[in-house]
């Protein structure tokens, strides 16, 4: 089983995984016409996503993240605006070039669709048929490469129908696979599925990203998903895009009033409300480390330096993707002279804070 | 009273043949016809692959012309057509065209409808994948769709078999020619009631092995 995925591994061109953008999308927009009335999915949408990474757009139901990624392999067709797929502008396409392109960029859904007549092994075969370049002998070569990727290999004679969503899932992942894309798009990948598969595809797909250098985007309306698996993340609300930037920053100093709110339900951040601040006499602030720093003992030093007192009163230390990160409310009491010290040594850290009223 | 010397069951046995070769041979044409008809219009329908209103449009209200002529009228208009085509307006051969003709506007109808049940997800993974339309066709849609479209051959095939028995009115050959001739014409009750029972039976059978087949071809 090993070995064969590192067979899968040297197939691979490695013609990717350096850093420049895979796509770059400038002016998109997009208008349905419904019953007469224009409806606006898209507006001034301009993002760029580099080689290697997992991108993320999270957004509400509605709010245009849907469309956003089927406009990539131009599932969707934009009403106006540029999409840049390594260079070239797929809007300009004919039909053999968008075949050619979709070839090329893989697609997973939130419903599989999977080939219910077809089995395993024909379903990921099925997109390497259709390019009409492999010998069936080497097409049946690549599916067990790729089942053996996905962990599916007992699996191959079996049918959609008895299998589970996640081995499903896996199945649509390594159908995507197929052609050695270098991009993936995923659709609401995990959203039909329960929390633990939802984990297990989850780190599959990282582990994709990781051996392979695939480029993934993926639209989510967890953050929860997001903060596992993504590098940067572009937060869509009523058809434009409110915020852009790494997980981390997004996540822990979040801009706008919808990834506010995005954050806040998450429930990754305990509830300060529940906190009786009047019950204290110190300076409450909120500290956030992010990196390295999070797992030193920055606190004991500052407290042993400064001779304030320092008290938790809520915390979380925890990871957005690679990344440690905590999240402290603490309670500050000591000498004027004593808390301009303890705040010198935040800013020497480059500890963020806050404080609060 | 009853008088079952009076049925000559060389007859019967010659005209359930005739029956099961009218049926059979227009239910090879039904499908030929039909079954692109159907894949035609599912294709040029709304937001469908090949999305084309105006060839819809047409299509459609051509079968839906066809389907709305009662088909023992469709059997009589049909005679001059059916004298150029087969040479004859009478017998086996006589009723197979106005047959296919009947029913291939009623298949092309449960095709379309077969492949509208099919997760429109499963074309846009095809889609997605690169595929051509063509290929989504053939290498997706009616694998997808076998169980289903088997049985809309079963239904057509029964059809057919009941507009094969009618086609006696106008001289065509089969249980319903015998019915009539007989059965009706000289009050031979007993006949009647035989190519009844034959026609039952047929029926019977051919919703059996249809079910089993769609059974057979189902992944769901």
């Amino acid at each position: 089983m090993r070995s064969r995925a590192i067979l899968v591994l040297l197939d691979w061109p490695s013609s990717y995984s350096c850093s420049r953008p895979v796509i770059r999308i400038e002016h998109l927009h997009k208008t349905y016409q419904v019953a007469n009335r224009d409806i606006t999915a898209l507006t001034d949408i301009n993002l760029q996503i580099e080689a290697g990474e997992v991108f993320g757009i999270i957004g509400r139901s509605g709010a245009g993240k849907s469309t956003l990624i089927r406009t990539l392999n131009l599932l969707e067709r934009p009403s106006s605006g540029s999409i840049f797929i390594e260079g070239e502008d797929i809007t300009q396409f004919d039909s053999a070039g968008l075949h050619k392109l979709r070839q090329r960029v893989g697609m997973i859904f939130q419903h599989f669709n999977l080939l219910n007549a077809k089995t395993v092994a024909a379903n990921i075969d099925w997109p390497l048929k259709i390019t009409g370049k492999y010998t069936p002998a080497q097409r049946q070569e690549r599916v067990i490469e790729l089942l053996a990727l996905v962990g599916l290999g007992e699996h191959h004679d079996k049918y959609p129908s008895q299998l589970s969503g996640g081995q499903k899932q896996r199945v649509g992942i390594a159908r995507a696979l197929a052609n050695y894309p270098h991009l993936l798009l995923c659709d609401e990948a995990t959203s039909a599925l329960d929390p633990e598969t939802t984990q297990s595809i989850l780190r599959l797909l990282l582990d994709i990203n990781r051996k392979l250098g695939l480029t993934i985007v993926l639209i989510t309306h967890e953050m929860q998903i997001i903060r596992t698996i993504c590098d940067r993340v572009a937060v869509i609300d009523d058809a434009r895009i409110v915020e852009t930037g790494k997980v981390a920053d997004v996540f822990l100093h979040p801009q706008h009033a919808v990834t506010q709110r995005l954050v806040a339900e998450s429930h990754i951040f305990d509830n300060e409300a529940g906190l009786q601040v009047a019950n204290f006499r110190g300076k409450l602030v909120r500290l956030t480390f992010v990196g390295d720093i999070t797992y030193q003992p920055i606190l004991s030093h500052i407290a042993a330096a400064t001779q304030a007192l320092i008290t938790i009163l809520q915390g979380t230390i925890s990871r957005i993707k690679d990344t440690p990160y905590g999240q402290l409310l603490v309670e500050l009491n000591g000498s004027e002279e004593d808390l301009r010290r303890v705040f010198a040594h935040f800013d020497q850290y480059q500890i963020r804070h806050e404080v609060l009223p | 009273m009853i008088n079952w010397s009076l049925v000559d069951w060389a007859d019967v046995w010659q005209a359930t043949l005739e029956t099961l070769v009218m049926t059979g041979a227009s239910l090879f044409f039904t499908v030929l016809i039909g079954l692109p008809l159907g894949i035609l219009l599912f294709l040029t329908a709304r937001r469908q692959l090949l999305a084309q209103r105006g060839v819809y449009l047409v299509l459609s209200l051509v079968i839906n012309v066809l389907r709305s002529v009662p088909f023992l009228i469709l059997l009589i208009v049909m005679i001059p057509v059916t004298l150029l085509m087969v040479g004859t307006s009478l017998g086996v051969e006589g009723a197979i065209p106005p047959l296919v003709i009947g029913t291939a506007p009623f298949f092309a109808r449960l095709v379309e409808n077969v492949l509208r049940e099919i997760d429109r997800g499963v074309i846009e993974a095809c889609q997605a994948m690169g595929a051509k339309t063509y290929q989504i066709v053939f290498g997706a849609l009616l694998p997808e769709a076998l169980p289903g479209l088997l049985a809309a051959v079963t239904i057509t095939a029964i059809t057919l078999m009941s507009y094969a028995s009618m086609s006696g009115v106008i001289g065509g050959g089969g249980l319903g020619d015998l019915a009539i001739r007989f059965g009706y014409q000289r009050f031979q009750t007993e006949v009647m009631v035989v190519t009844v029972a034959v026609l039952v039976v047929l029926v019977q059978l051919l919703q059996f092995f249809g079910d089993r087949l769609v059974l057979h071809f189902t992944r769901k």
